[in-house]
C-alpha cells in the first residue's frame, strides 16, 4: 500500500453528466465526485463541518474524503523541540500526528508511519529550508514539511504554511487566516526527475462593523503544475522543489487578490448599481455624444 | 516493513467506539446542505446529496419541507400570471403552495420542487391597508427599476405593517459565478412617522479552479417623517435608497482595507530584498546551523 498523493485533476462543477434518472446508488468514484463537487459549492468557512457530515454521510469515503479535501491547517506544539507544526492527513496515523521536528507522535504510536532514513534526511532539511522560506514571505506563521516514500527512490511531500493576522480595532474586527497547501510527487531519474505539484491556498478575511455589518470572504483557490528539471549538485531537489513551489505561490497570491478584491467587490456592483438608472442613461447619452463630436 | 503495513491502520479519526449517526441526524446533515446552497446551484446541490446517499429515497419524505424553506429564504422571483415578476417569501405563503402576490392581487399556485409557478388559486384575501401598501410598492417598484438591473421588490401589508422585499440576483455559471441581494424591511407606520426594521444581505459564489465566497449580513433600523400613504413611502424608500448606498459604499471601503492591509499583512508579494529567493543559497544551509533570522 502506499499513501496515496490526491489526485487533484481540476474538477469543474457542471462537467459531470449526471441525468436526474441516474441509476442509483452510483459508483465510488462517481460518489467521490458528488462529494468534491458539493465541497466547491458550499460555504468554505463551513468546510470542517461540512466533510464531517459528508463523511458521515458517505463512510465508504473516509479516506478518499480526508485526502481530497482541504481543511484549514491545525496547530500542535512539539514540547521537546519547543516548535510549533501543522496537523494535516500526511502526517497523521490513527489519531496521532507526527511532529516534522522529532518525527515523534502525539499522542505517542509504537510503530507510527515514519519515511525511509534518507528520506527523513531530506524531511529535516527542507524543514528547515522551508522555515526560511516561511520568514521571508509570511513574516511570521508556522510551516511544516512531510515526506513519504513511493515506488522506488520516488516519494512526495507536502509543504504546509499558516499563517494568521488580527488587526482588530476597539470593537472593530479585522482577521484574516492564510493556509498553503502545497503536495508534491517527485518521479526520481537521476539525472533529472518529474515534479507534480498540486497547491492550493485557503484563504478567509473577516471584518464587523457598523457600517458594513458581518462581512466574510471566505475560500480557497487550487492550481496544478508539472514540471521535469535536471538534477544537478547546484539544482537538486530541494532546489527544484523550492522554485515550483515559489513561483506558484506568487501566481496563487495574484489571483486570489484578483478574485477576492476585484471579481467578487465588481459582482455586488452588478447586483445593486451605486448609479441611478437615470444617470447612467445620462452618461451613455453623453459618452455618445462626444464619440459624435469626436468624428465629425 | 513499516509502510506496507501503513495502509491497514484504522484512519477514522473518531474512535471506533462512536455511535453511527442516526437516520435523522443524516437528514439533517442532508438539509443543512441544501439550505446554504449557493444563488442558482440549489439543484446542483440536490443532485449531488441524492448522488452521495446510499439510500437516495432517505430524503423524499422531508425534501419538500427544505425545498420551501430554501426558496422562501432566499425569495425566490418568479413570473406572476399577471405578468409581473414578484417573490415567494414568508409574508406571503396562504396555504400549502399558495402564495399572495400583493400587486398582482391573486394568489398564486406555487411548486416548491419545480421552483415555477403552476396556476392560480383565487383572488388575494382581503384586509390589511391596501392605501399604503400600494403607495409603498409603486415607489418600491421605481426605486428597484432605478437600482436594480435584475431586481424583484414585492411589499405586503401584513400584521399592521408594510414589508418591502426586494431582491437582485446575477447568475453566470458559464463562467463559474453566481450571486444574490437581498433586502426586507419591516416599517410601521403612524401619526408619529415610519419606524423601519430592515436587514440587508449579500451572497456571491466565485468557483473557476476553487470555492470563493463573500457572505455579508446586517440590520439597518431607522426612523423617519410620516403623513399621507404617498408622503409616507416616499420618505420610507428615499431613506433606504440613501442607506442601501452608503452601505454598498462602506462595503467597498472594506474591500480597500481587506485588500490593502490585512491581505499584505498576510503574506508579502516578495521578500524584503524585493527578489526571489536564491535557492541554491539557503538550501546549502547544513542542518542545525545558526540561521539568522
Amino acid at each position: 500500500y502506499q499513501r496515496r498523493v490526491r489526485d487533484r485533476s481540476a474538477r469543474f462543477p457542471g462537467s459531470r453528466t449526471l441525468p436526474f434518472q441516474t441509476h442509483y446508488p452510483l459508483s465510488m468514484a462517481d460518489q467521490l465526485d458528488c462529494a468534491l463537487d458539493l465541497m466547491r459549492r458550499l460555504p468554505p468557512a463551513d468546510v470542517e463541518d461540512n466533510l464531517a457530515g459528508l463523511i458521515d454521510l458517505a463512510p465508504d469515503l473516509t479516506e478518499d474524503l480526508l485526502s481530497a479535501v482541504d481543511q484549514p491547517l491545525k496547530i500542535a506544539h512539539d514540547k521537546a523541540a519547543n516548535r510549533d507544526y501543522l496537523l494535516c492527513d500526511y502526517n497523521r496515523d490513527a489519531d496521532s500526528y507526527r511532529s516534522p521536528w522529532s518525527s515523534k507522535y502525539d499522542p505517542p504510536l509504537s510503530d507510527g508511519a515514519q519515511p525511509s532514513a534518507p528520506l527523513r534526511k531530506l524531511e529535516v532539511q527542507m524543514n528547515e529550508v522551508f522555515d526560511i522560506y516561511r520568514d521571508l514571505y509570511f513574516e511570521g506563521g508556522v510551516s511544516s514539511v512531510y515526506c513519504w516514500d513511493l515506488d522506488g527512490s520516488n516519494f512526495a511531500a507536502c509543504i504546509l504554511i499558516k499563517k494568521t493576522q488580527d488587526q482588530s480595532k476597539k470593537g472593530q474586527p479585522m482577521k484574516g487566516t492564510w493556509d498553503s497547501i502545497h503536495v508534491i510527487e517527485v518521479d526520481d531519474h537521476k539525472s533529472k526527475a518529474h515534479y507534480t505539484l498540486t497547491s492550493t491556498v485557503m484563504l478567509s478575511l473577516e471584518t464587523k462593523n457598523d457600517a458594513t455589518g458581518k462581512m466574510h470572504l471566505a475560500g480557497s483557490l487550487t492550481r496544478r503544475e508539472e514540471k521535469e528539471c535536471p538534477i544537478t549538485p547546484a539544482a537538486s531537489h530541494i532546489v527544484n522543489i523550492g522554485r515550483l513551489i515559489e513561483n506558484m505561490e506568487i501566481g496563487l497570491r495574484q489571483t486570489l487578490e484578483t478574485i477576492y478584491f476585484g471579481k467578487t467587490k465588481s459582482i455586488c456592483s452588478d447586483l445593486r448599481s451605486v448609479l441611478s438608472k437615470s444617470e447612467l442613461d445620462a452618461r451613455k447619452q453623453f459618452s455618445s455624444e462626444i464619440n459624435r463630436a469626436v468624428k465629425k | 516493513g513499516i509502510n506496507a503495513e501503513y495502509g491497514t491502520r484504522e484512519k477514522r479519526r473518531e474512535s471506533n467506539t462512536m455511535a453511527e449517526p442516526t437516520a435523522q441526524e443524516l437528514v439533517d446533515i442532508c438539509n443543512n446542505f441544501m439550505l446554504t446552497a449557493p444563488p442558482g446551484e440549489f439543484m446542483e446541490v440536490v443532485t449531488d446529496i441524492r448522488g452521495l446517499l446510499s439510500n437516495e429515497a432517505l430524503l423524499n419524505s422531508s425534501a419538500p419541507a427544505t425545498f420551501r424553506q430554501y426558496n422562501q429564504e432566499q425569495m425566490l422571483a418568479v413570473q406572476s400570471p399577471a405578468g409581473h415578476k414578484f417573490l415567494i417569501t414568508e409574508f406571503g405563503e396562504v396555504g400549502d403552495g399558495q402564495y399572495v402576490d400583493p400587486m398582482g392581487k391573486m394568489i398564486v399556485k406555487f411548486d416548491h420542487i419545480k421552483q415555477a409557478v403552476v396556476g392560480q388559486a383565487g383572488a388575494a384575501p382581503a384586509g390589511g391597508d391596501e392605501a399604503t401598501r400600494a403607495a409603498f410598492d409603486a415607489a418600491a417598484q421605481a426605486y428597484q427599476a432605478d437600482h436594480y438591473p435584475d431586481g424583484t421588490a414585492t411589499v405586503y401589508a401584513k400584521g399592521g405593517k408594510i414589508i418591502v422585499c426586494m431582491q437582485s440576483s446575477k447568475y453566470n455559471p458559464n463562467n463559474f459565478w453566481n450571486g444574490r441581494w437581498r433586502a426586507v424591511y419591516h416599517c410601521t407606520v403612524g401619526a408619529g412617522g415610519v419606524e423601519v426594521r430592515g436587514n440587508i444581505k449579500i451572497q456571491v459564489h466565485y468557483y473557476e479552479d476553487g470555492n470563493v465566497q463573500l457572505n455579508t449580513d446586517t440590520n439597518k433600523n431607522f426612523k423617519v417623517a410620516g403623513g399621507d400613504a404617498a408622503t409616507a413611502a416616499k420618505n420610507t424608500i428615499d431613506a433606504i435608497k440613501k442607506l442601501e448606498k452608503a452601505f454598498q459604499s462602506s462595503v467597498e471601503v472594506a474591500y480597500a482595507t481587506m485588500g490593502d492591509t490585512t491581505y499584505k499583512a498576510l503574506r508579502r508579494a516578495l521578500p524584503l530584498t524585493r527578489s526571489r529567493i536564491a535557492w541554491e543559497k539557503i538550501s546549502s544551509y547544513r542542518v542545525g546551523s545558526n540561521i539568522s533570522k
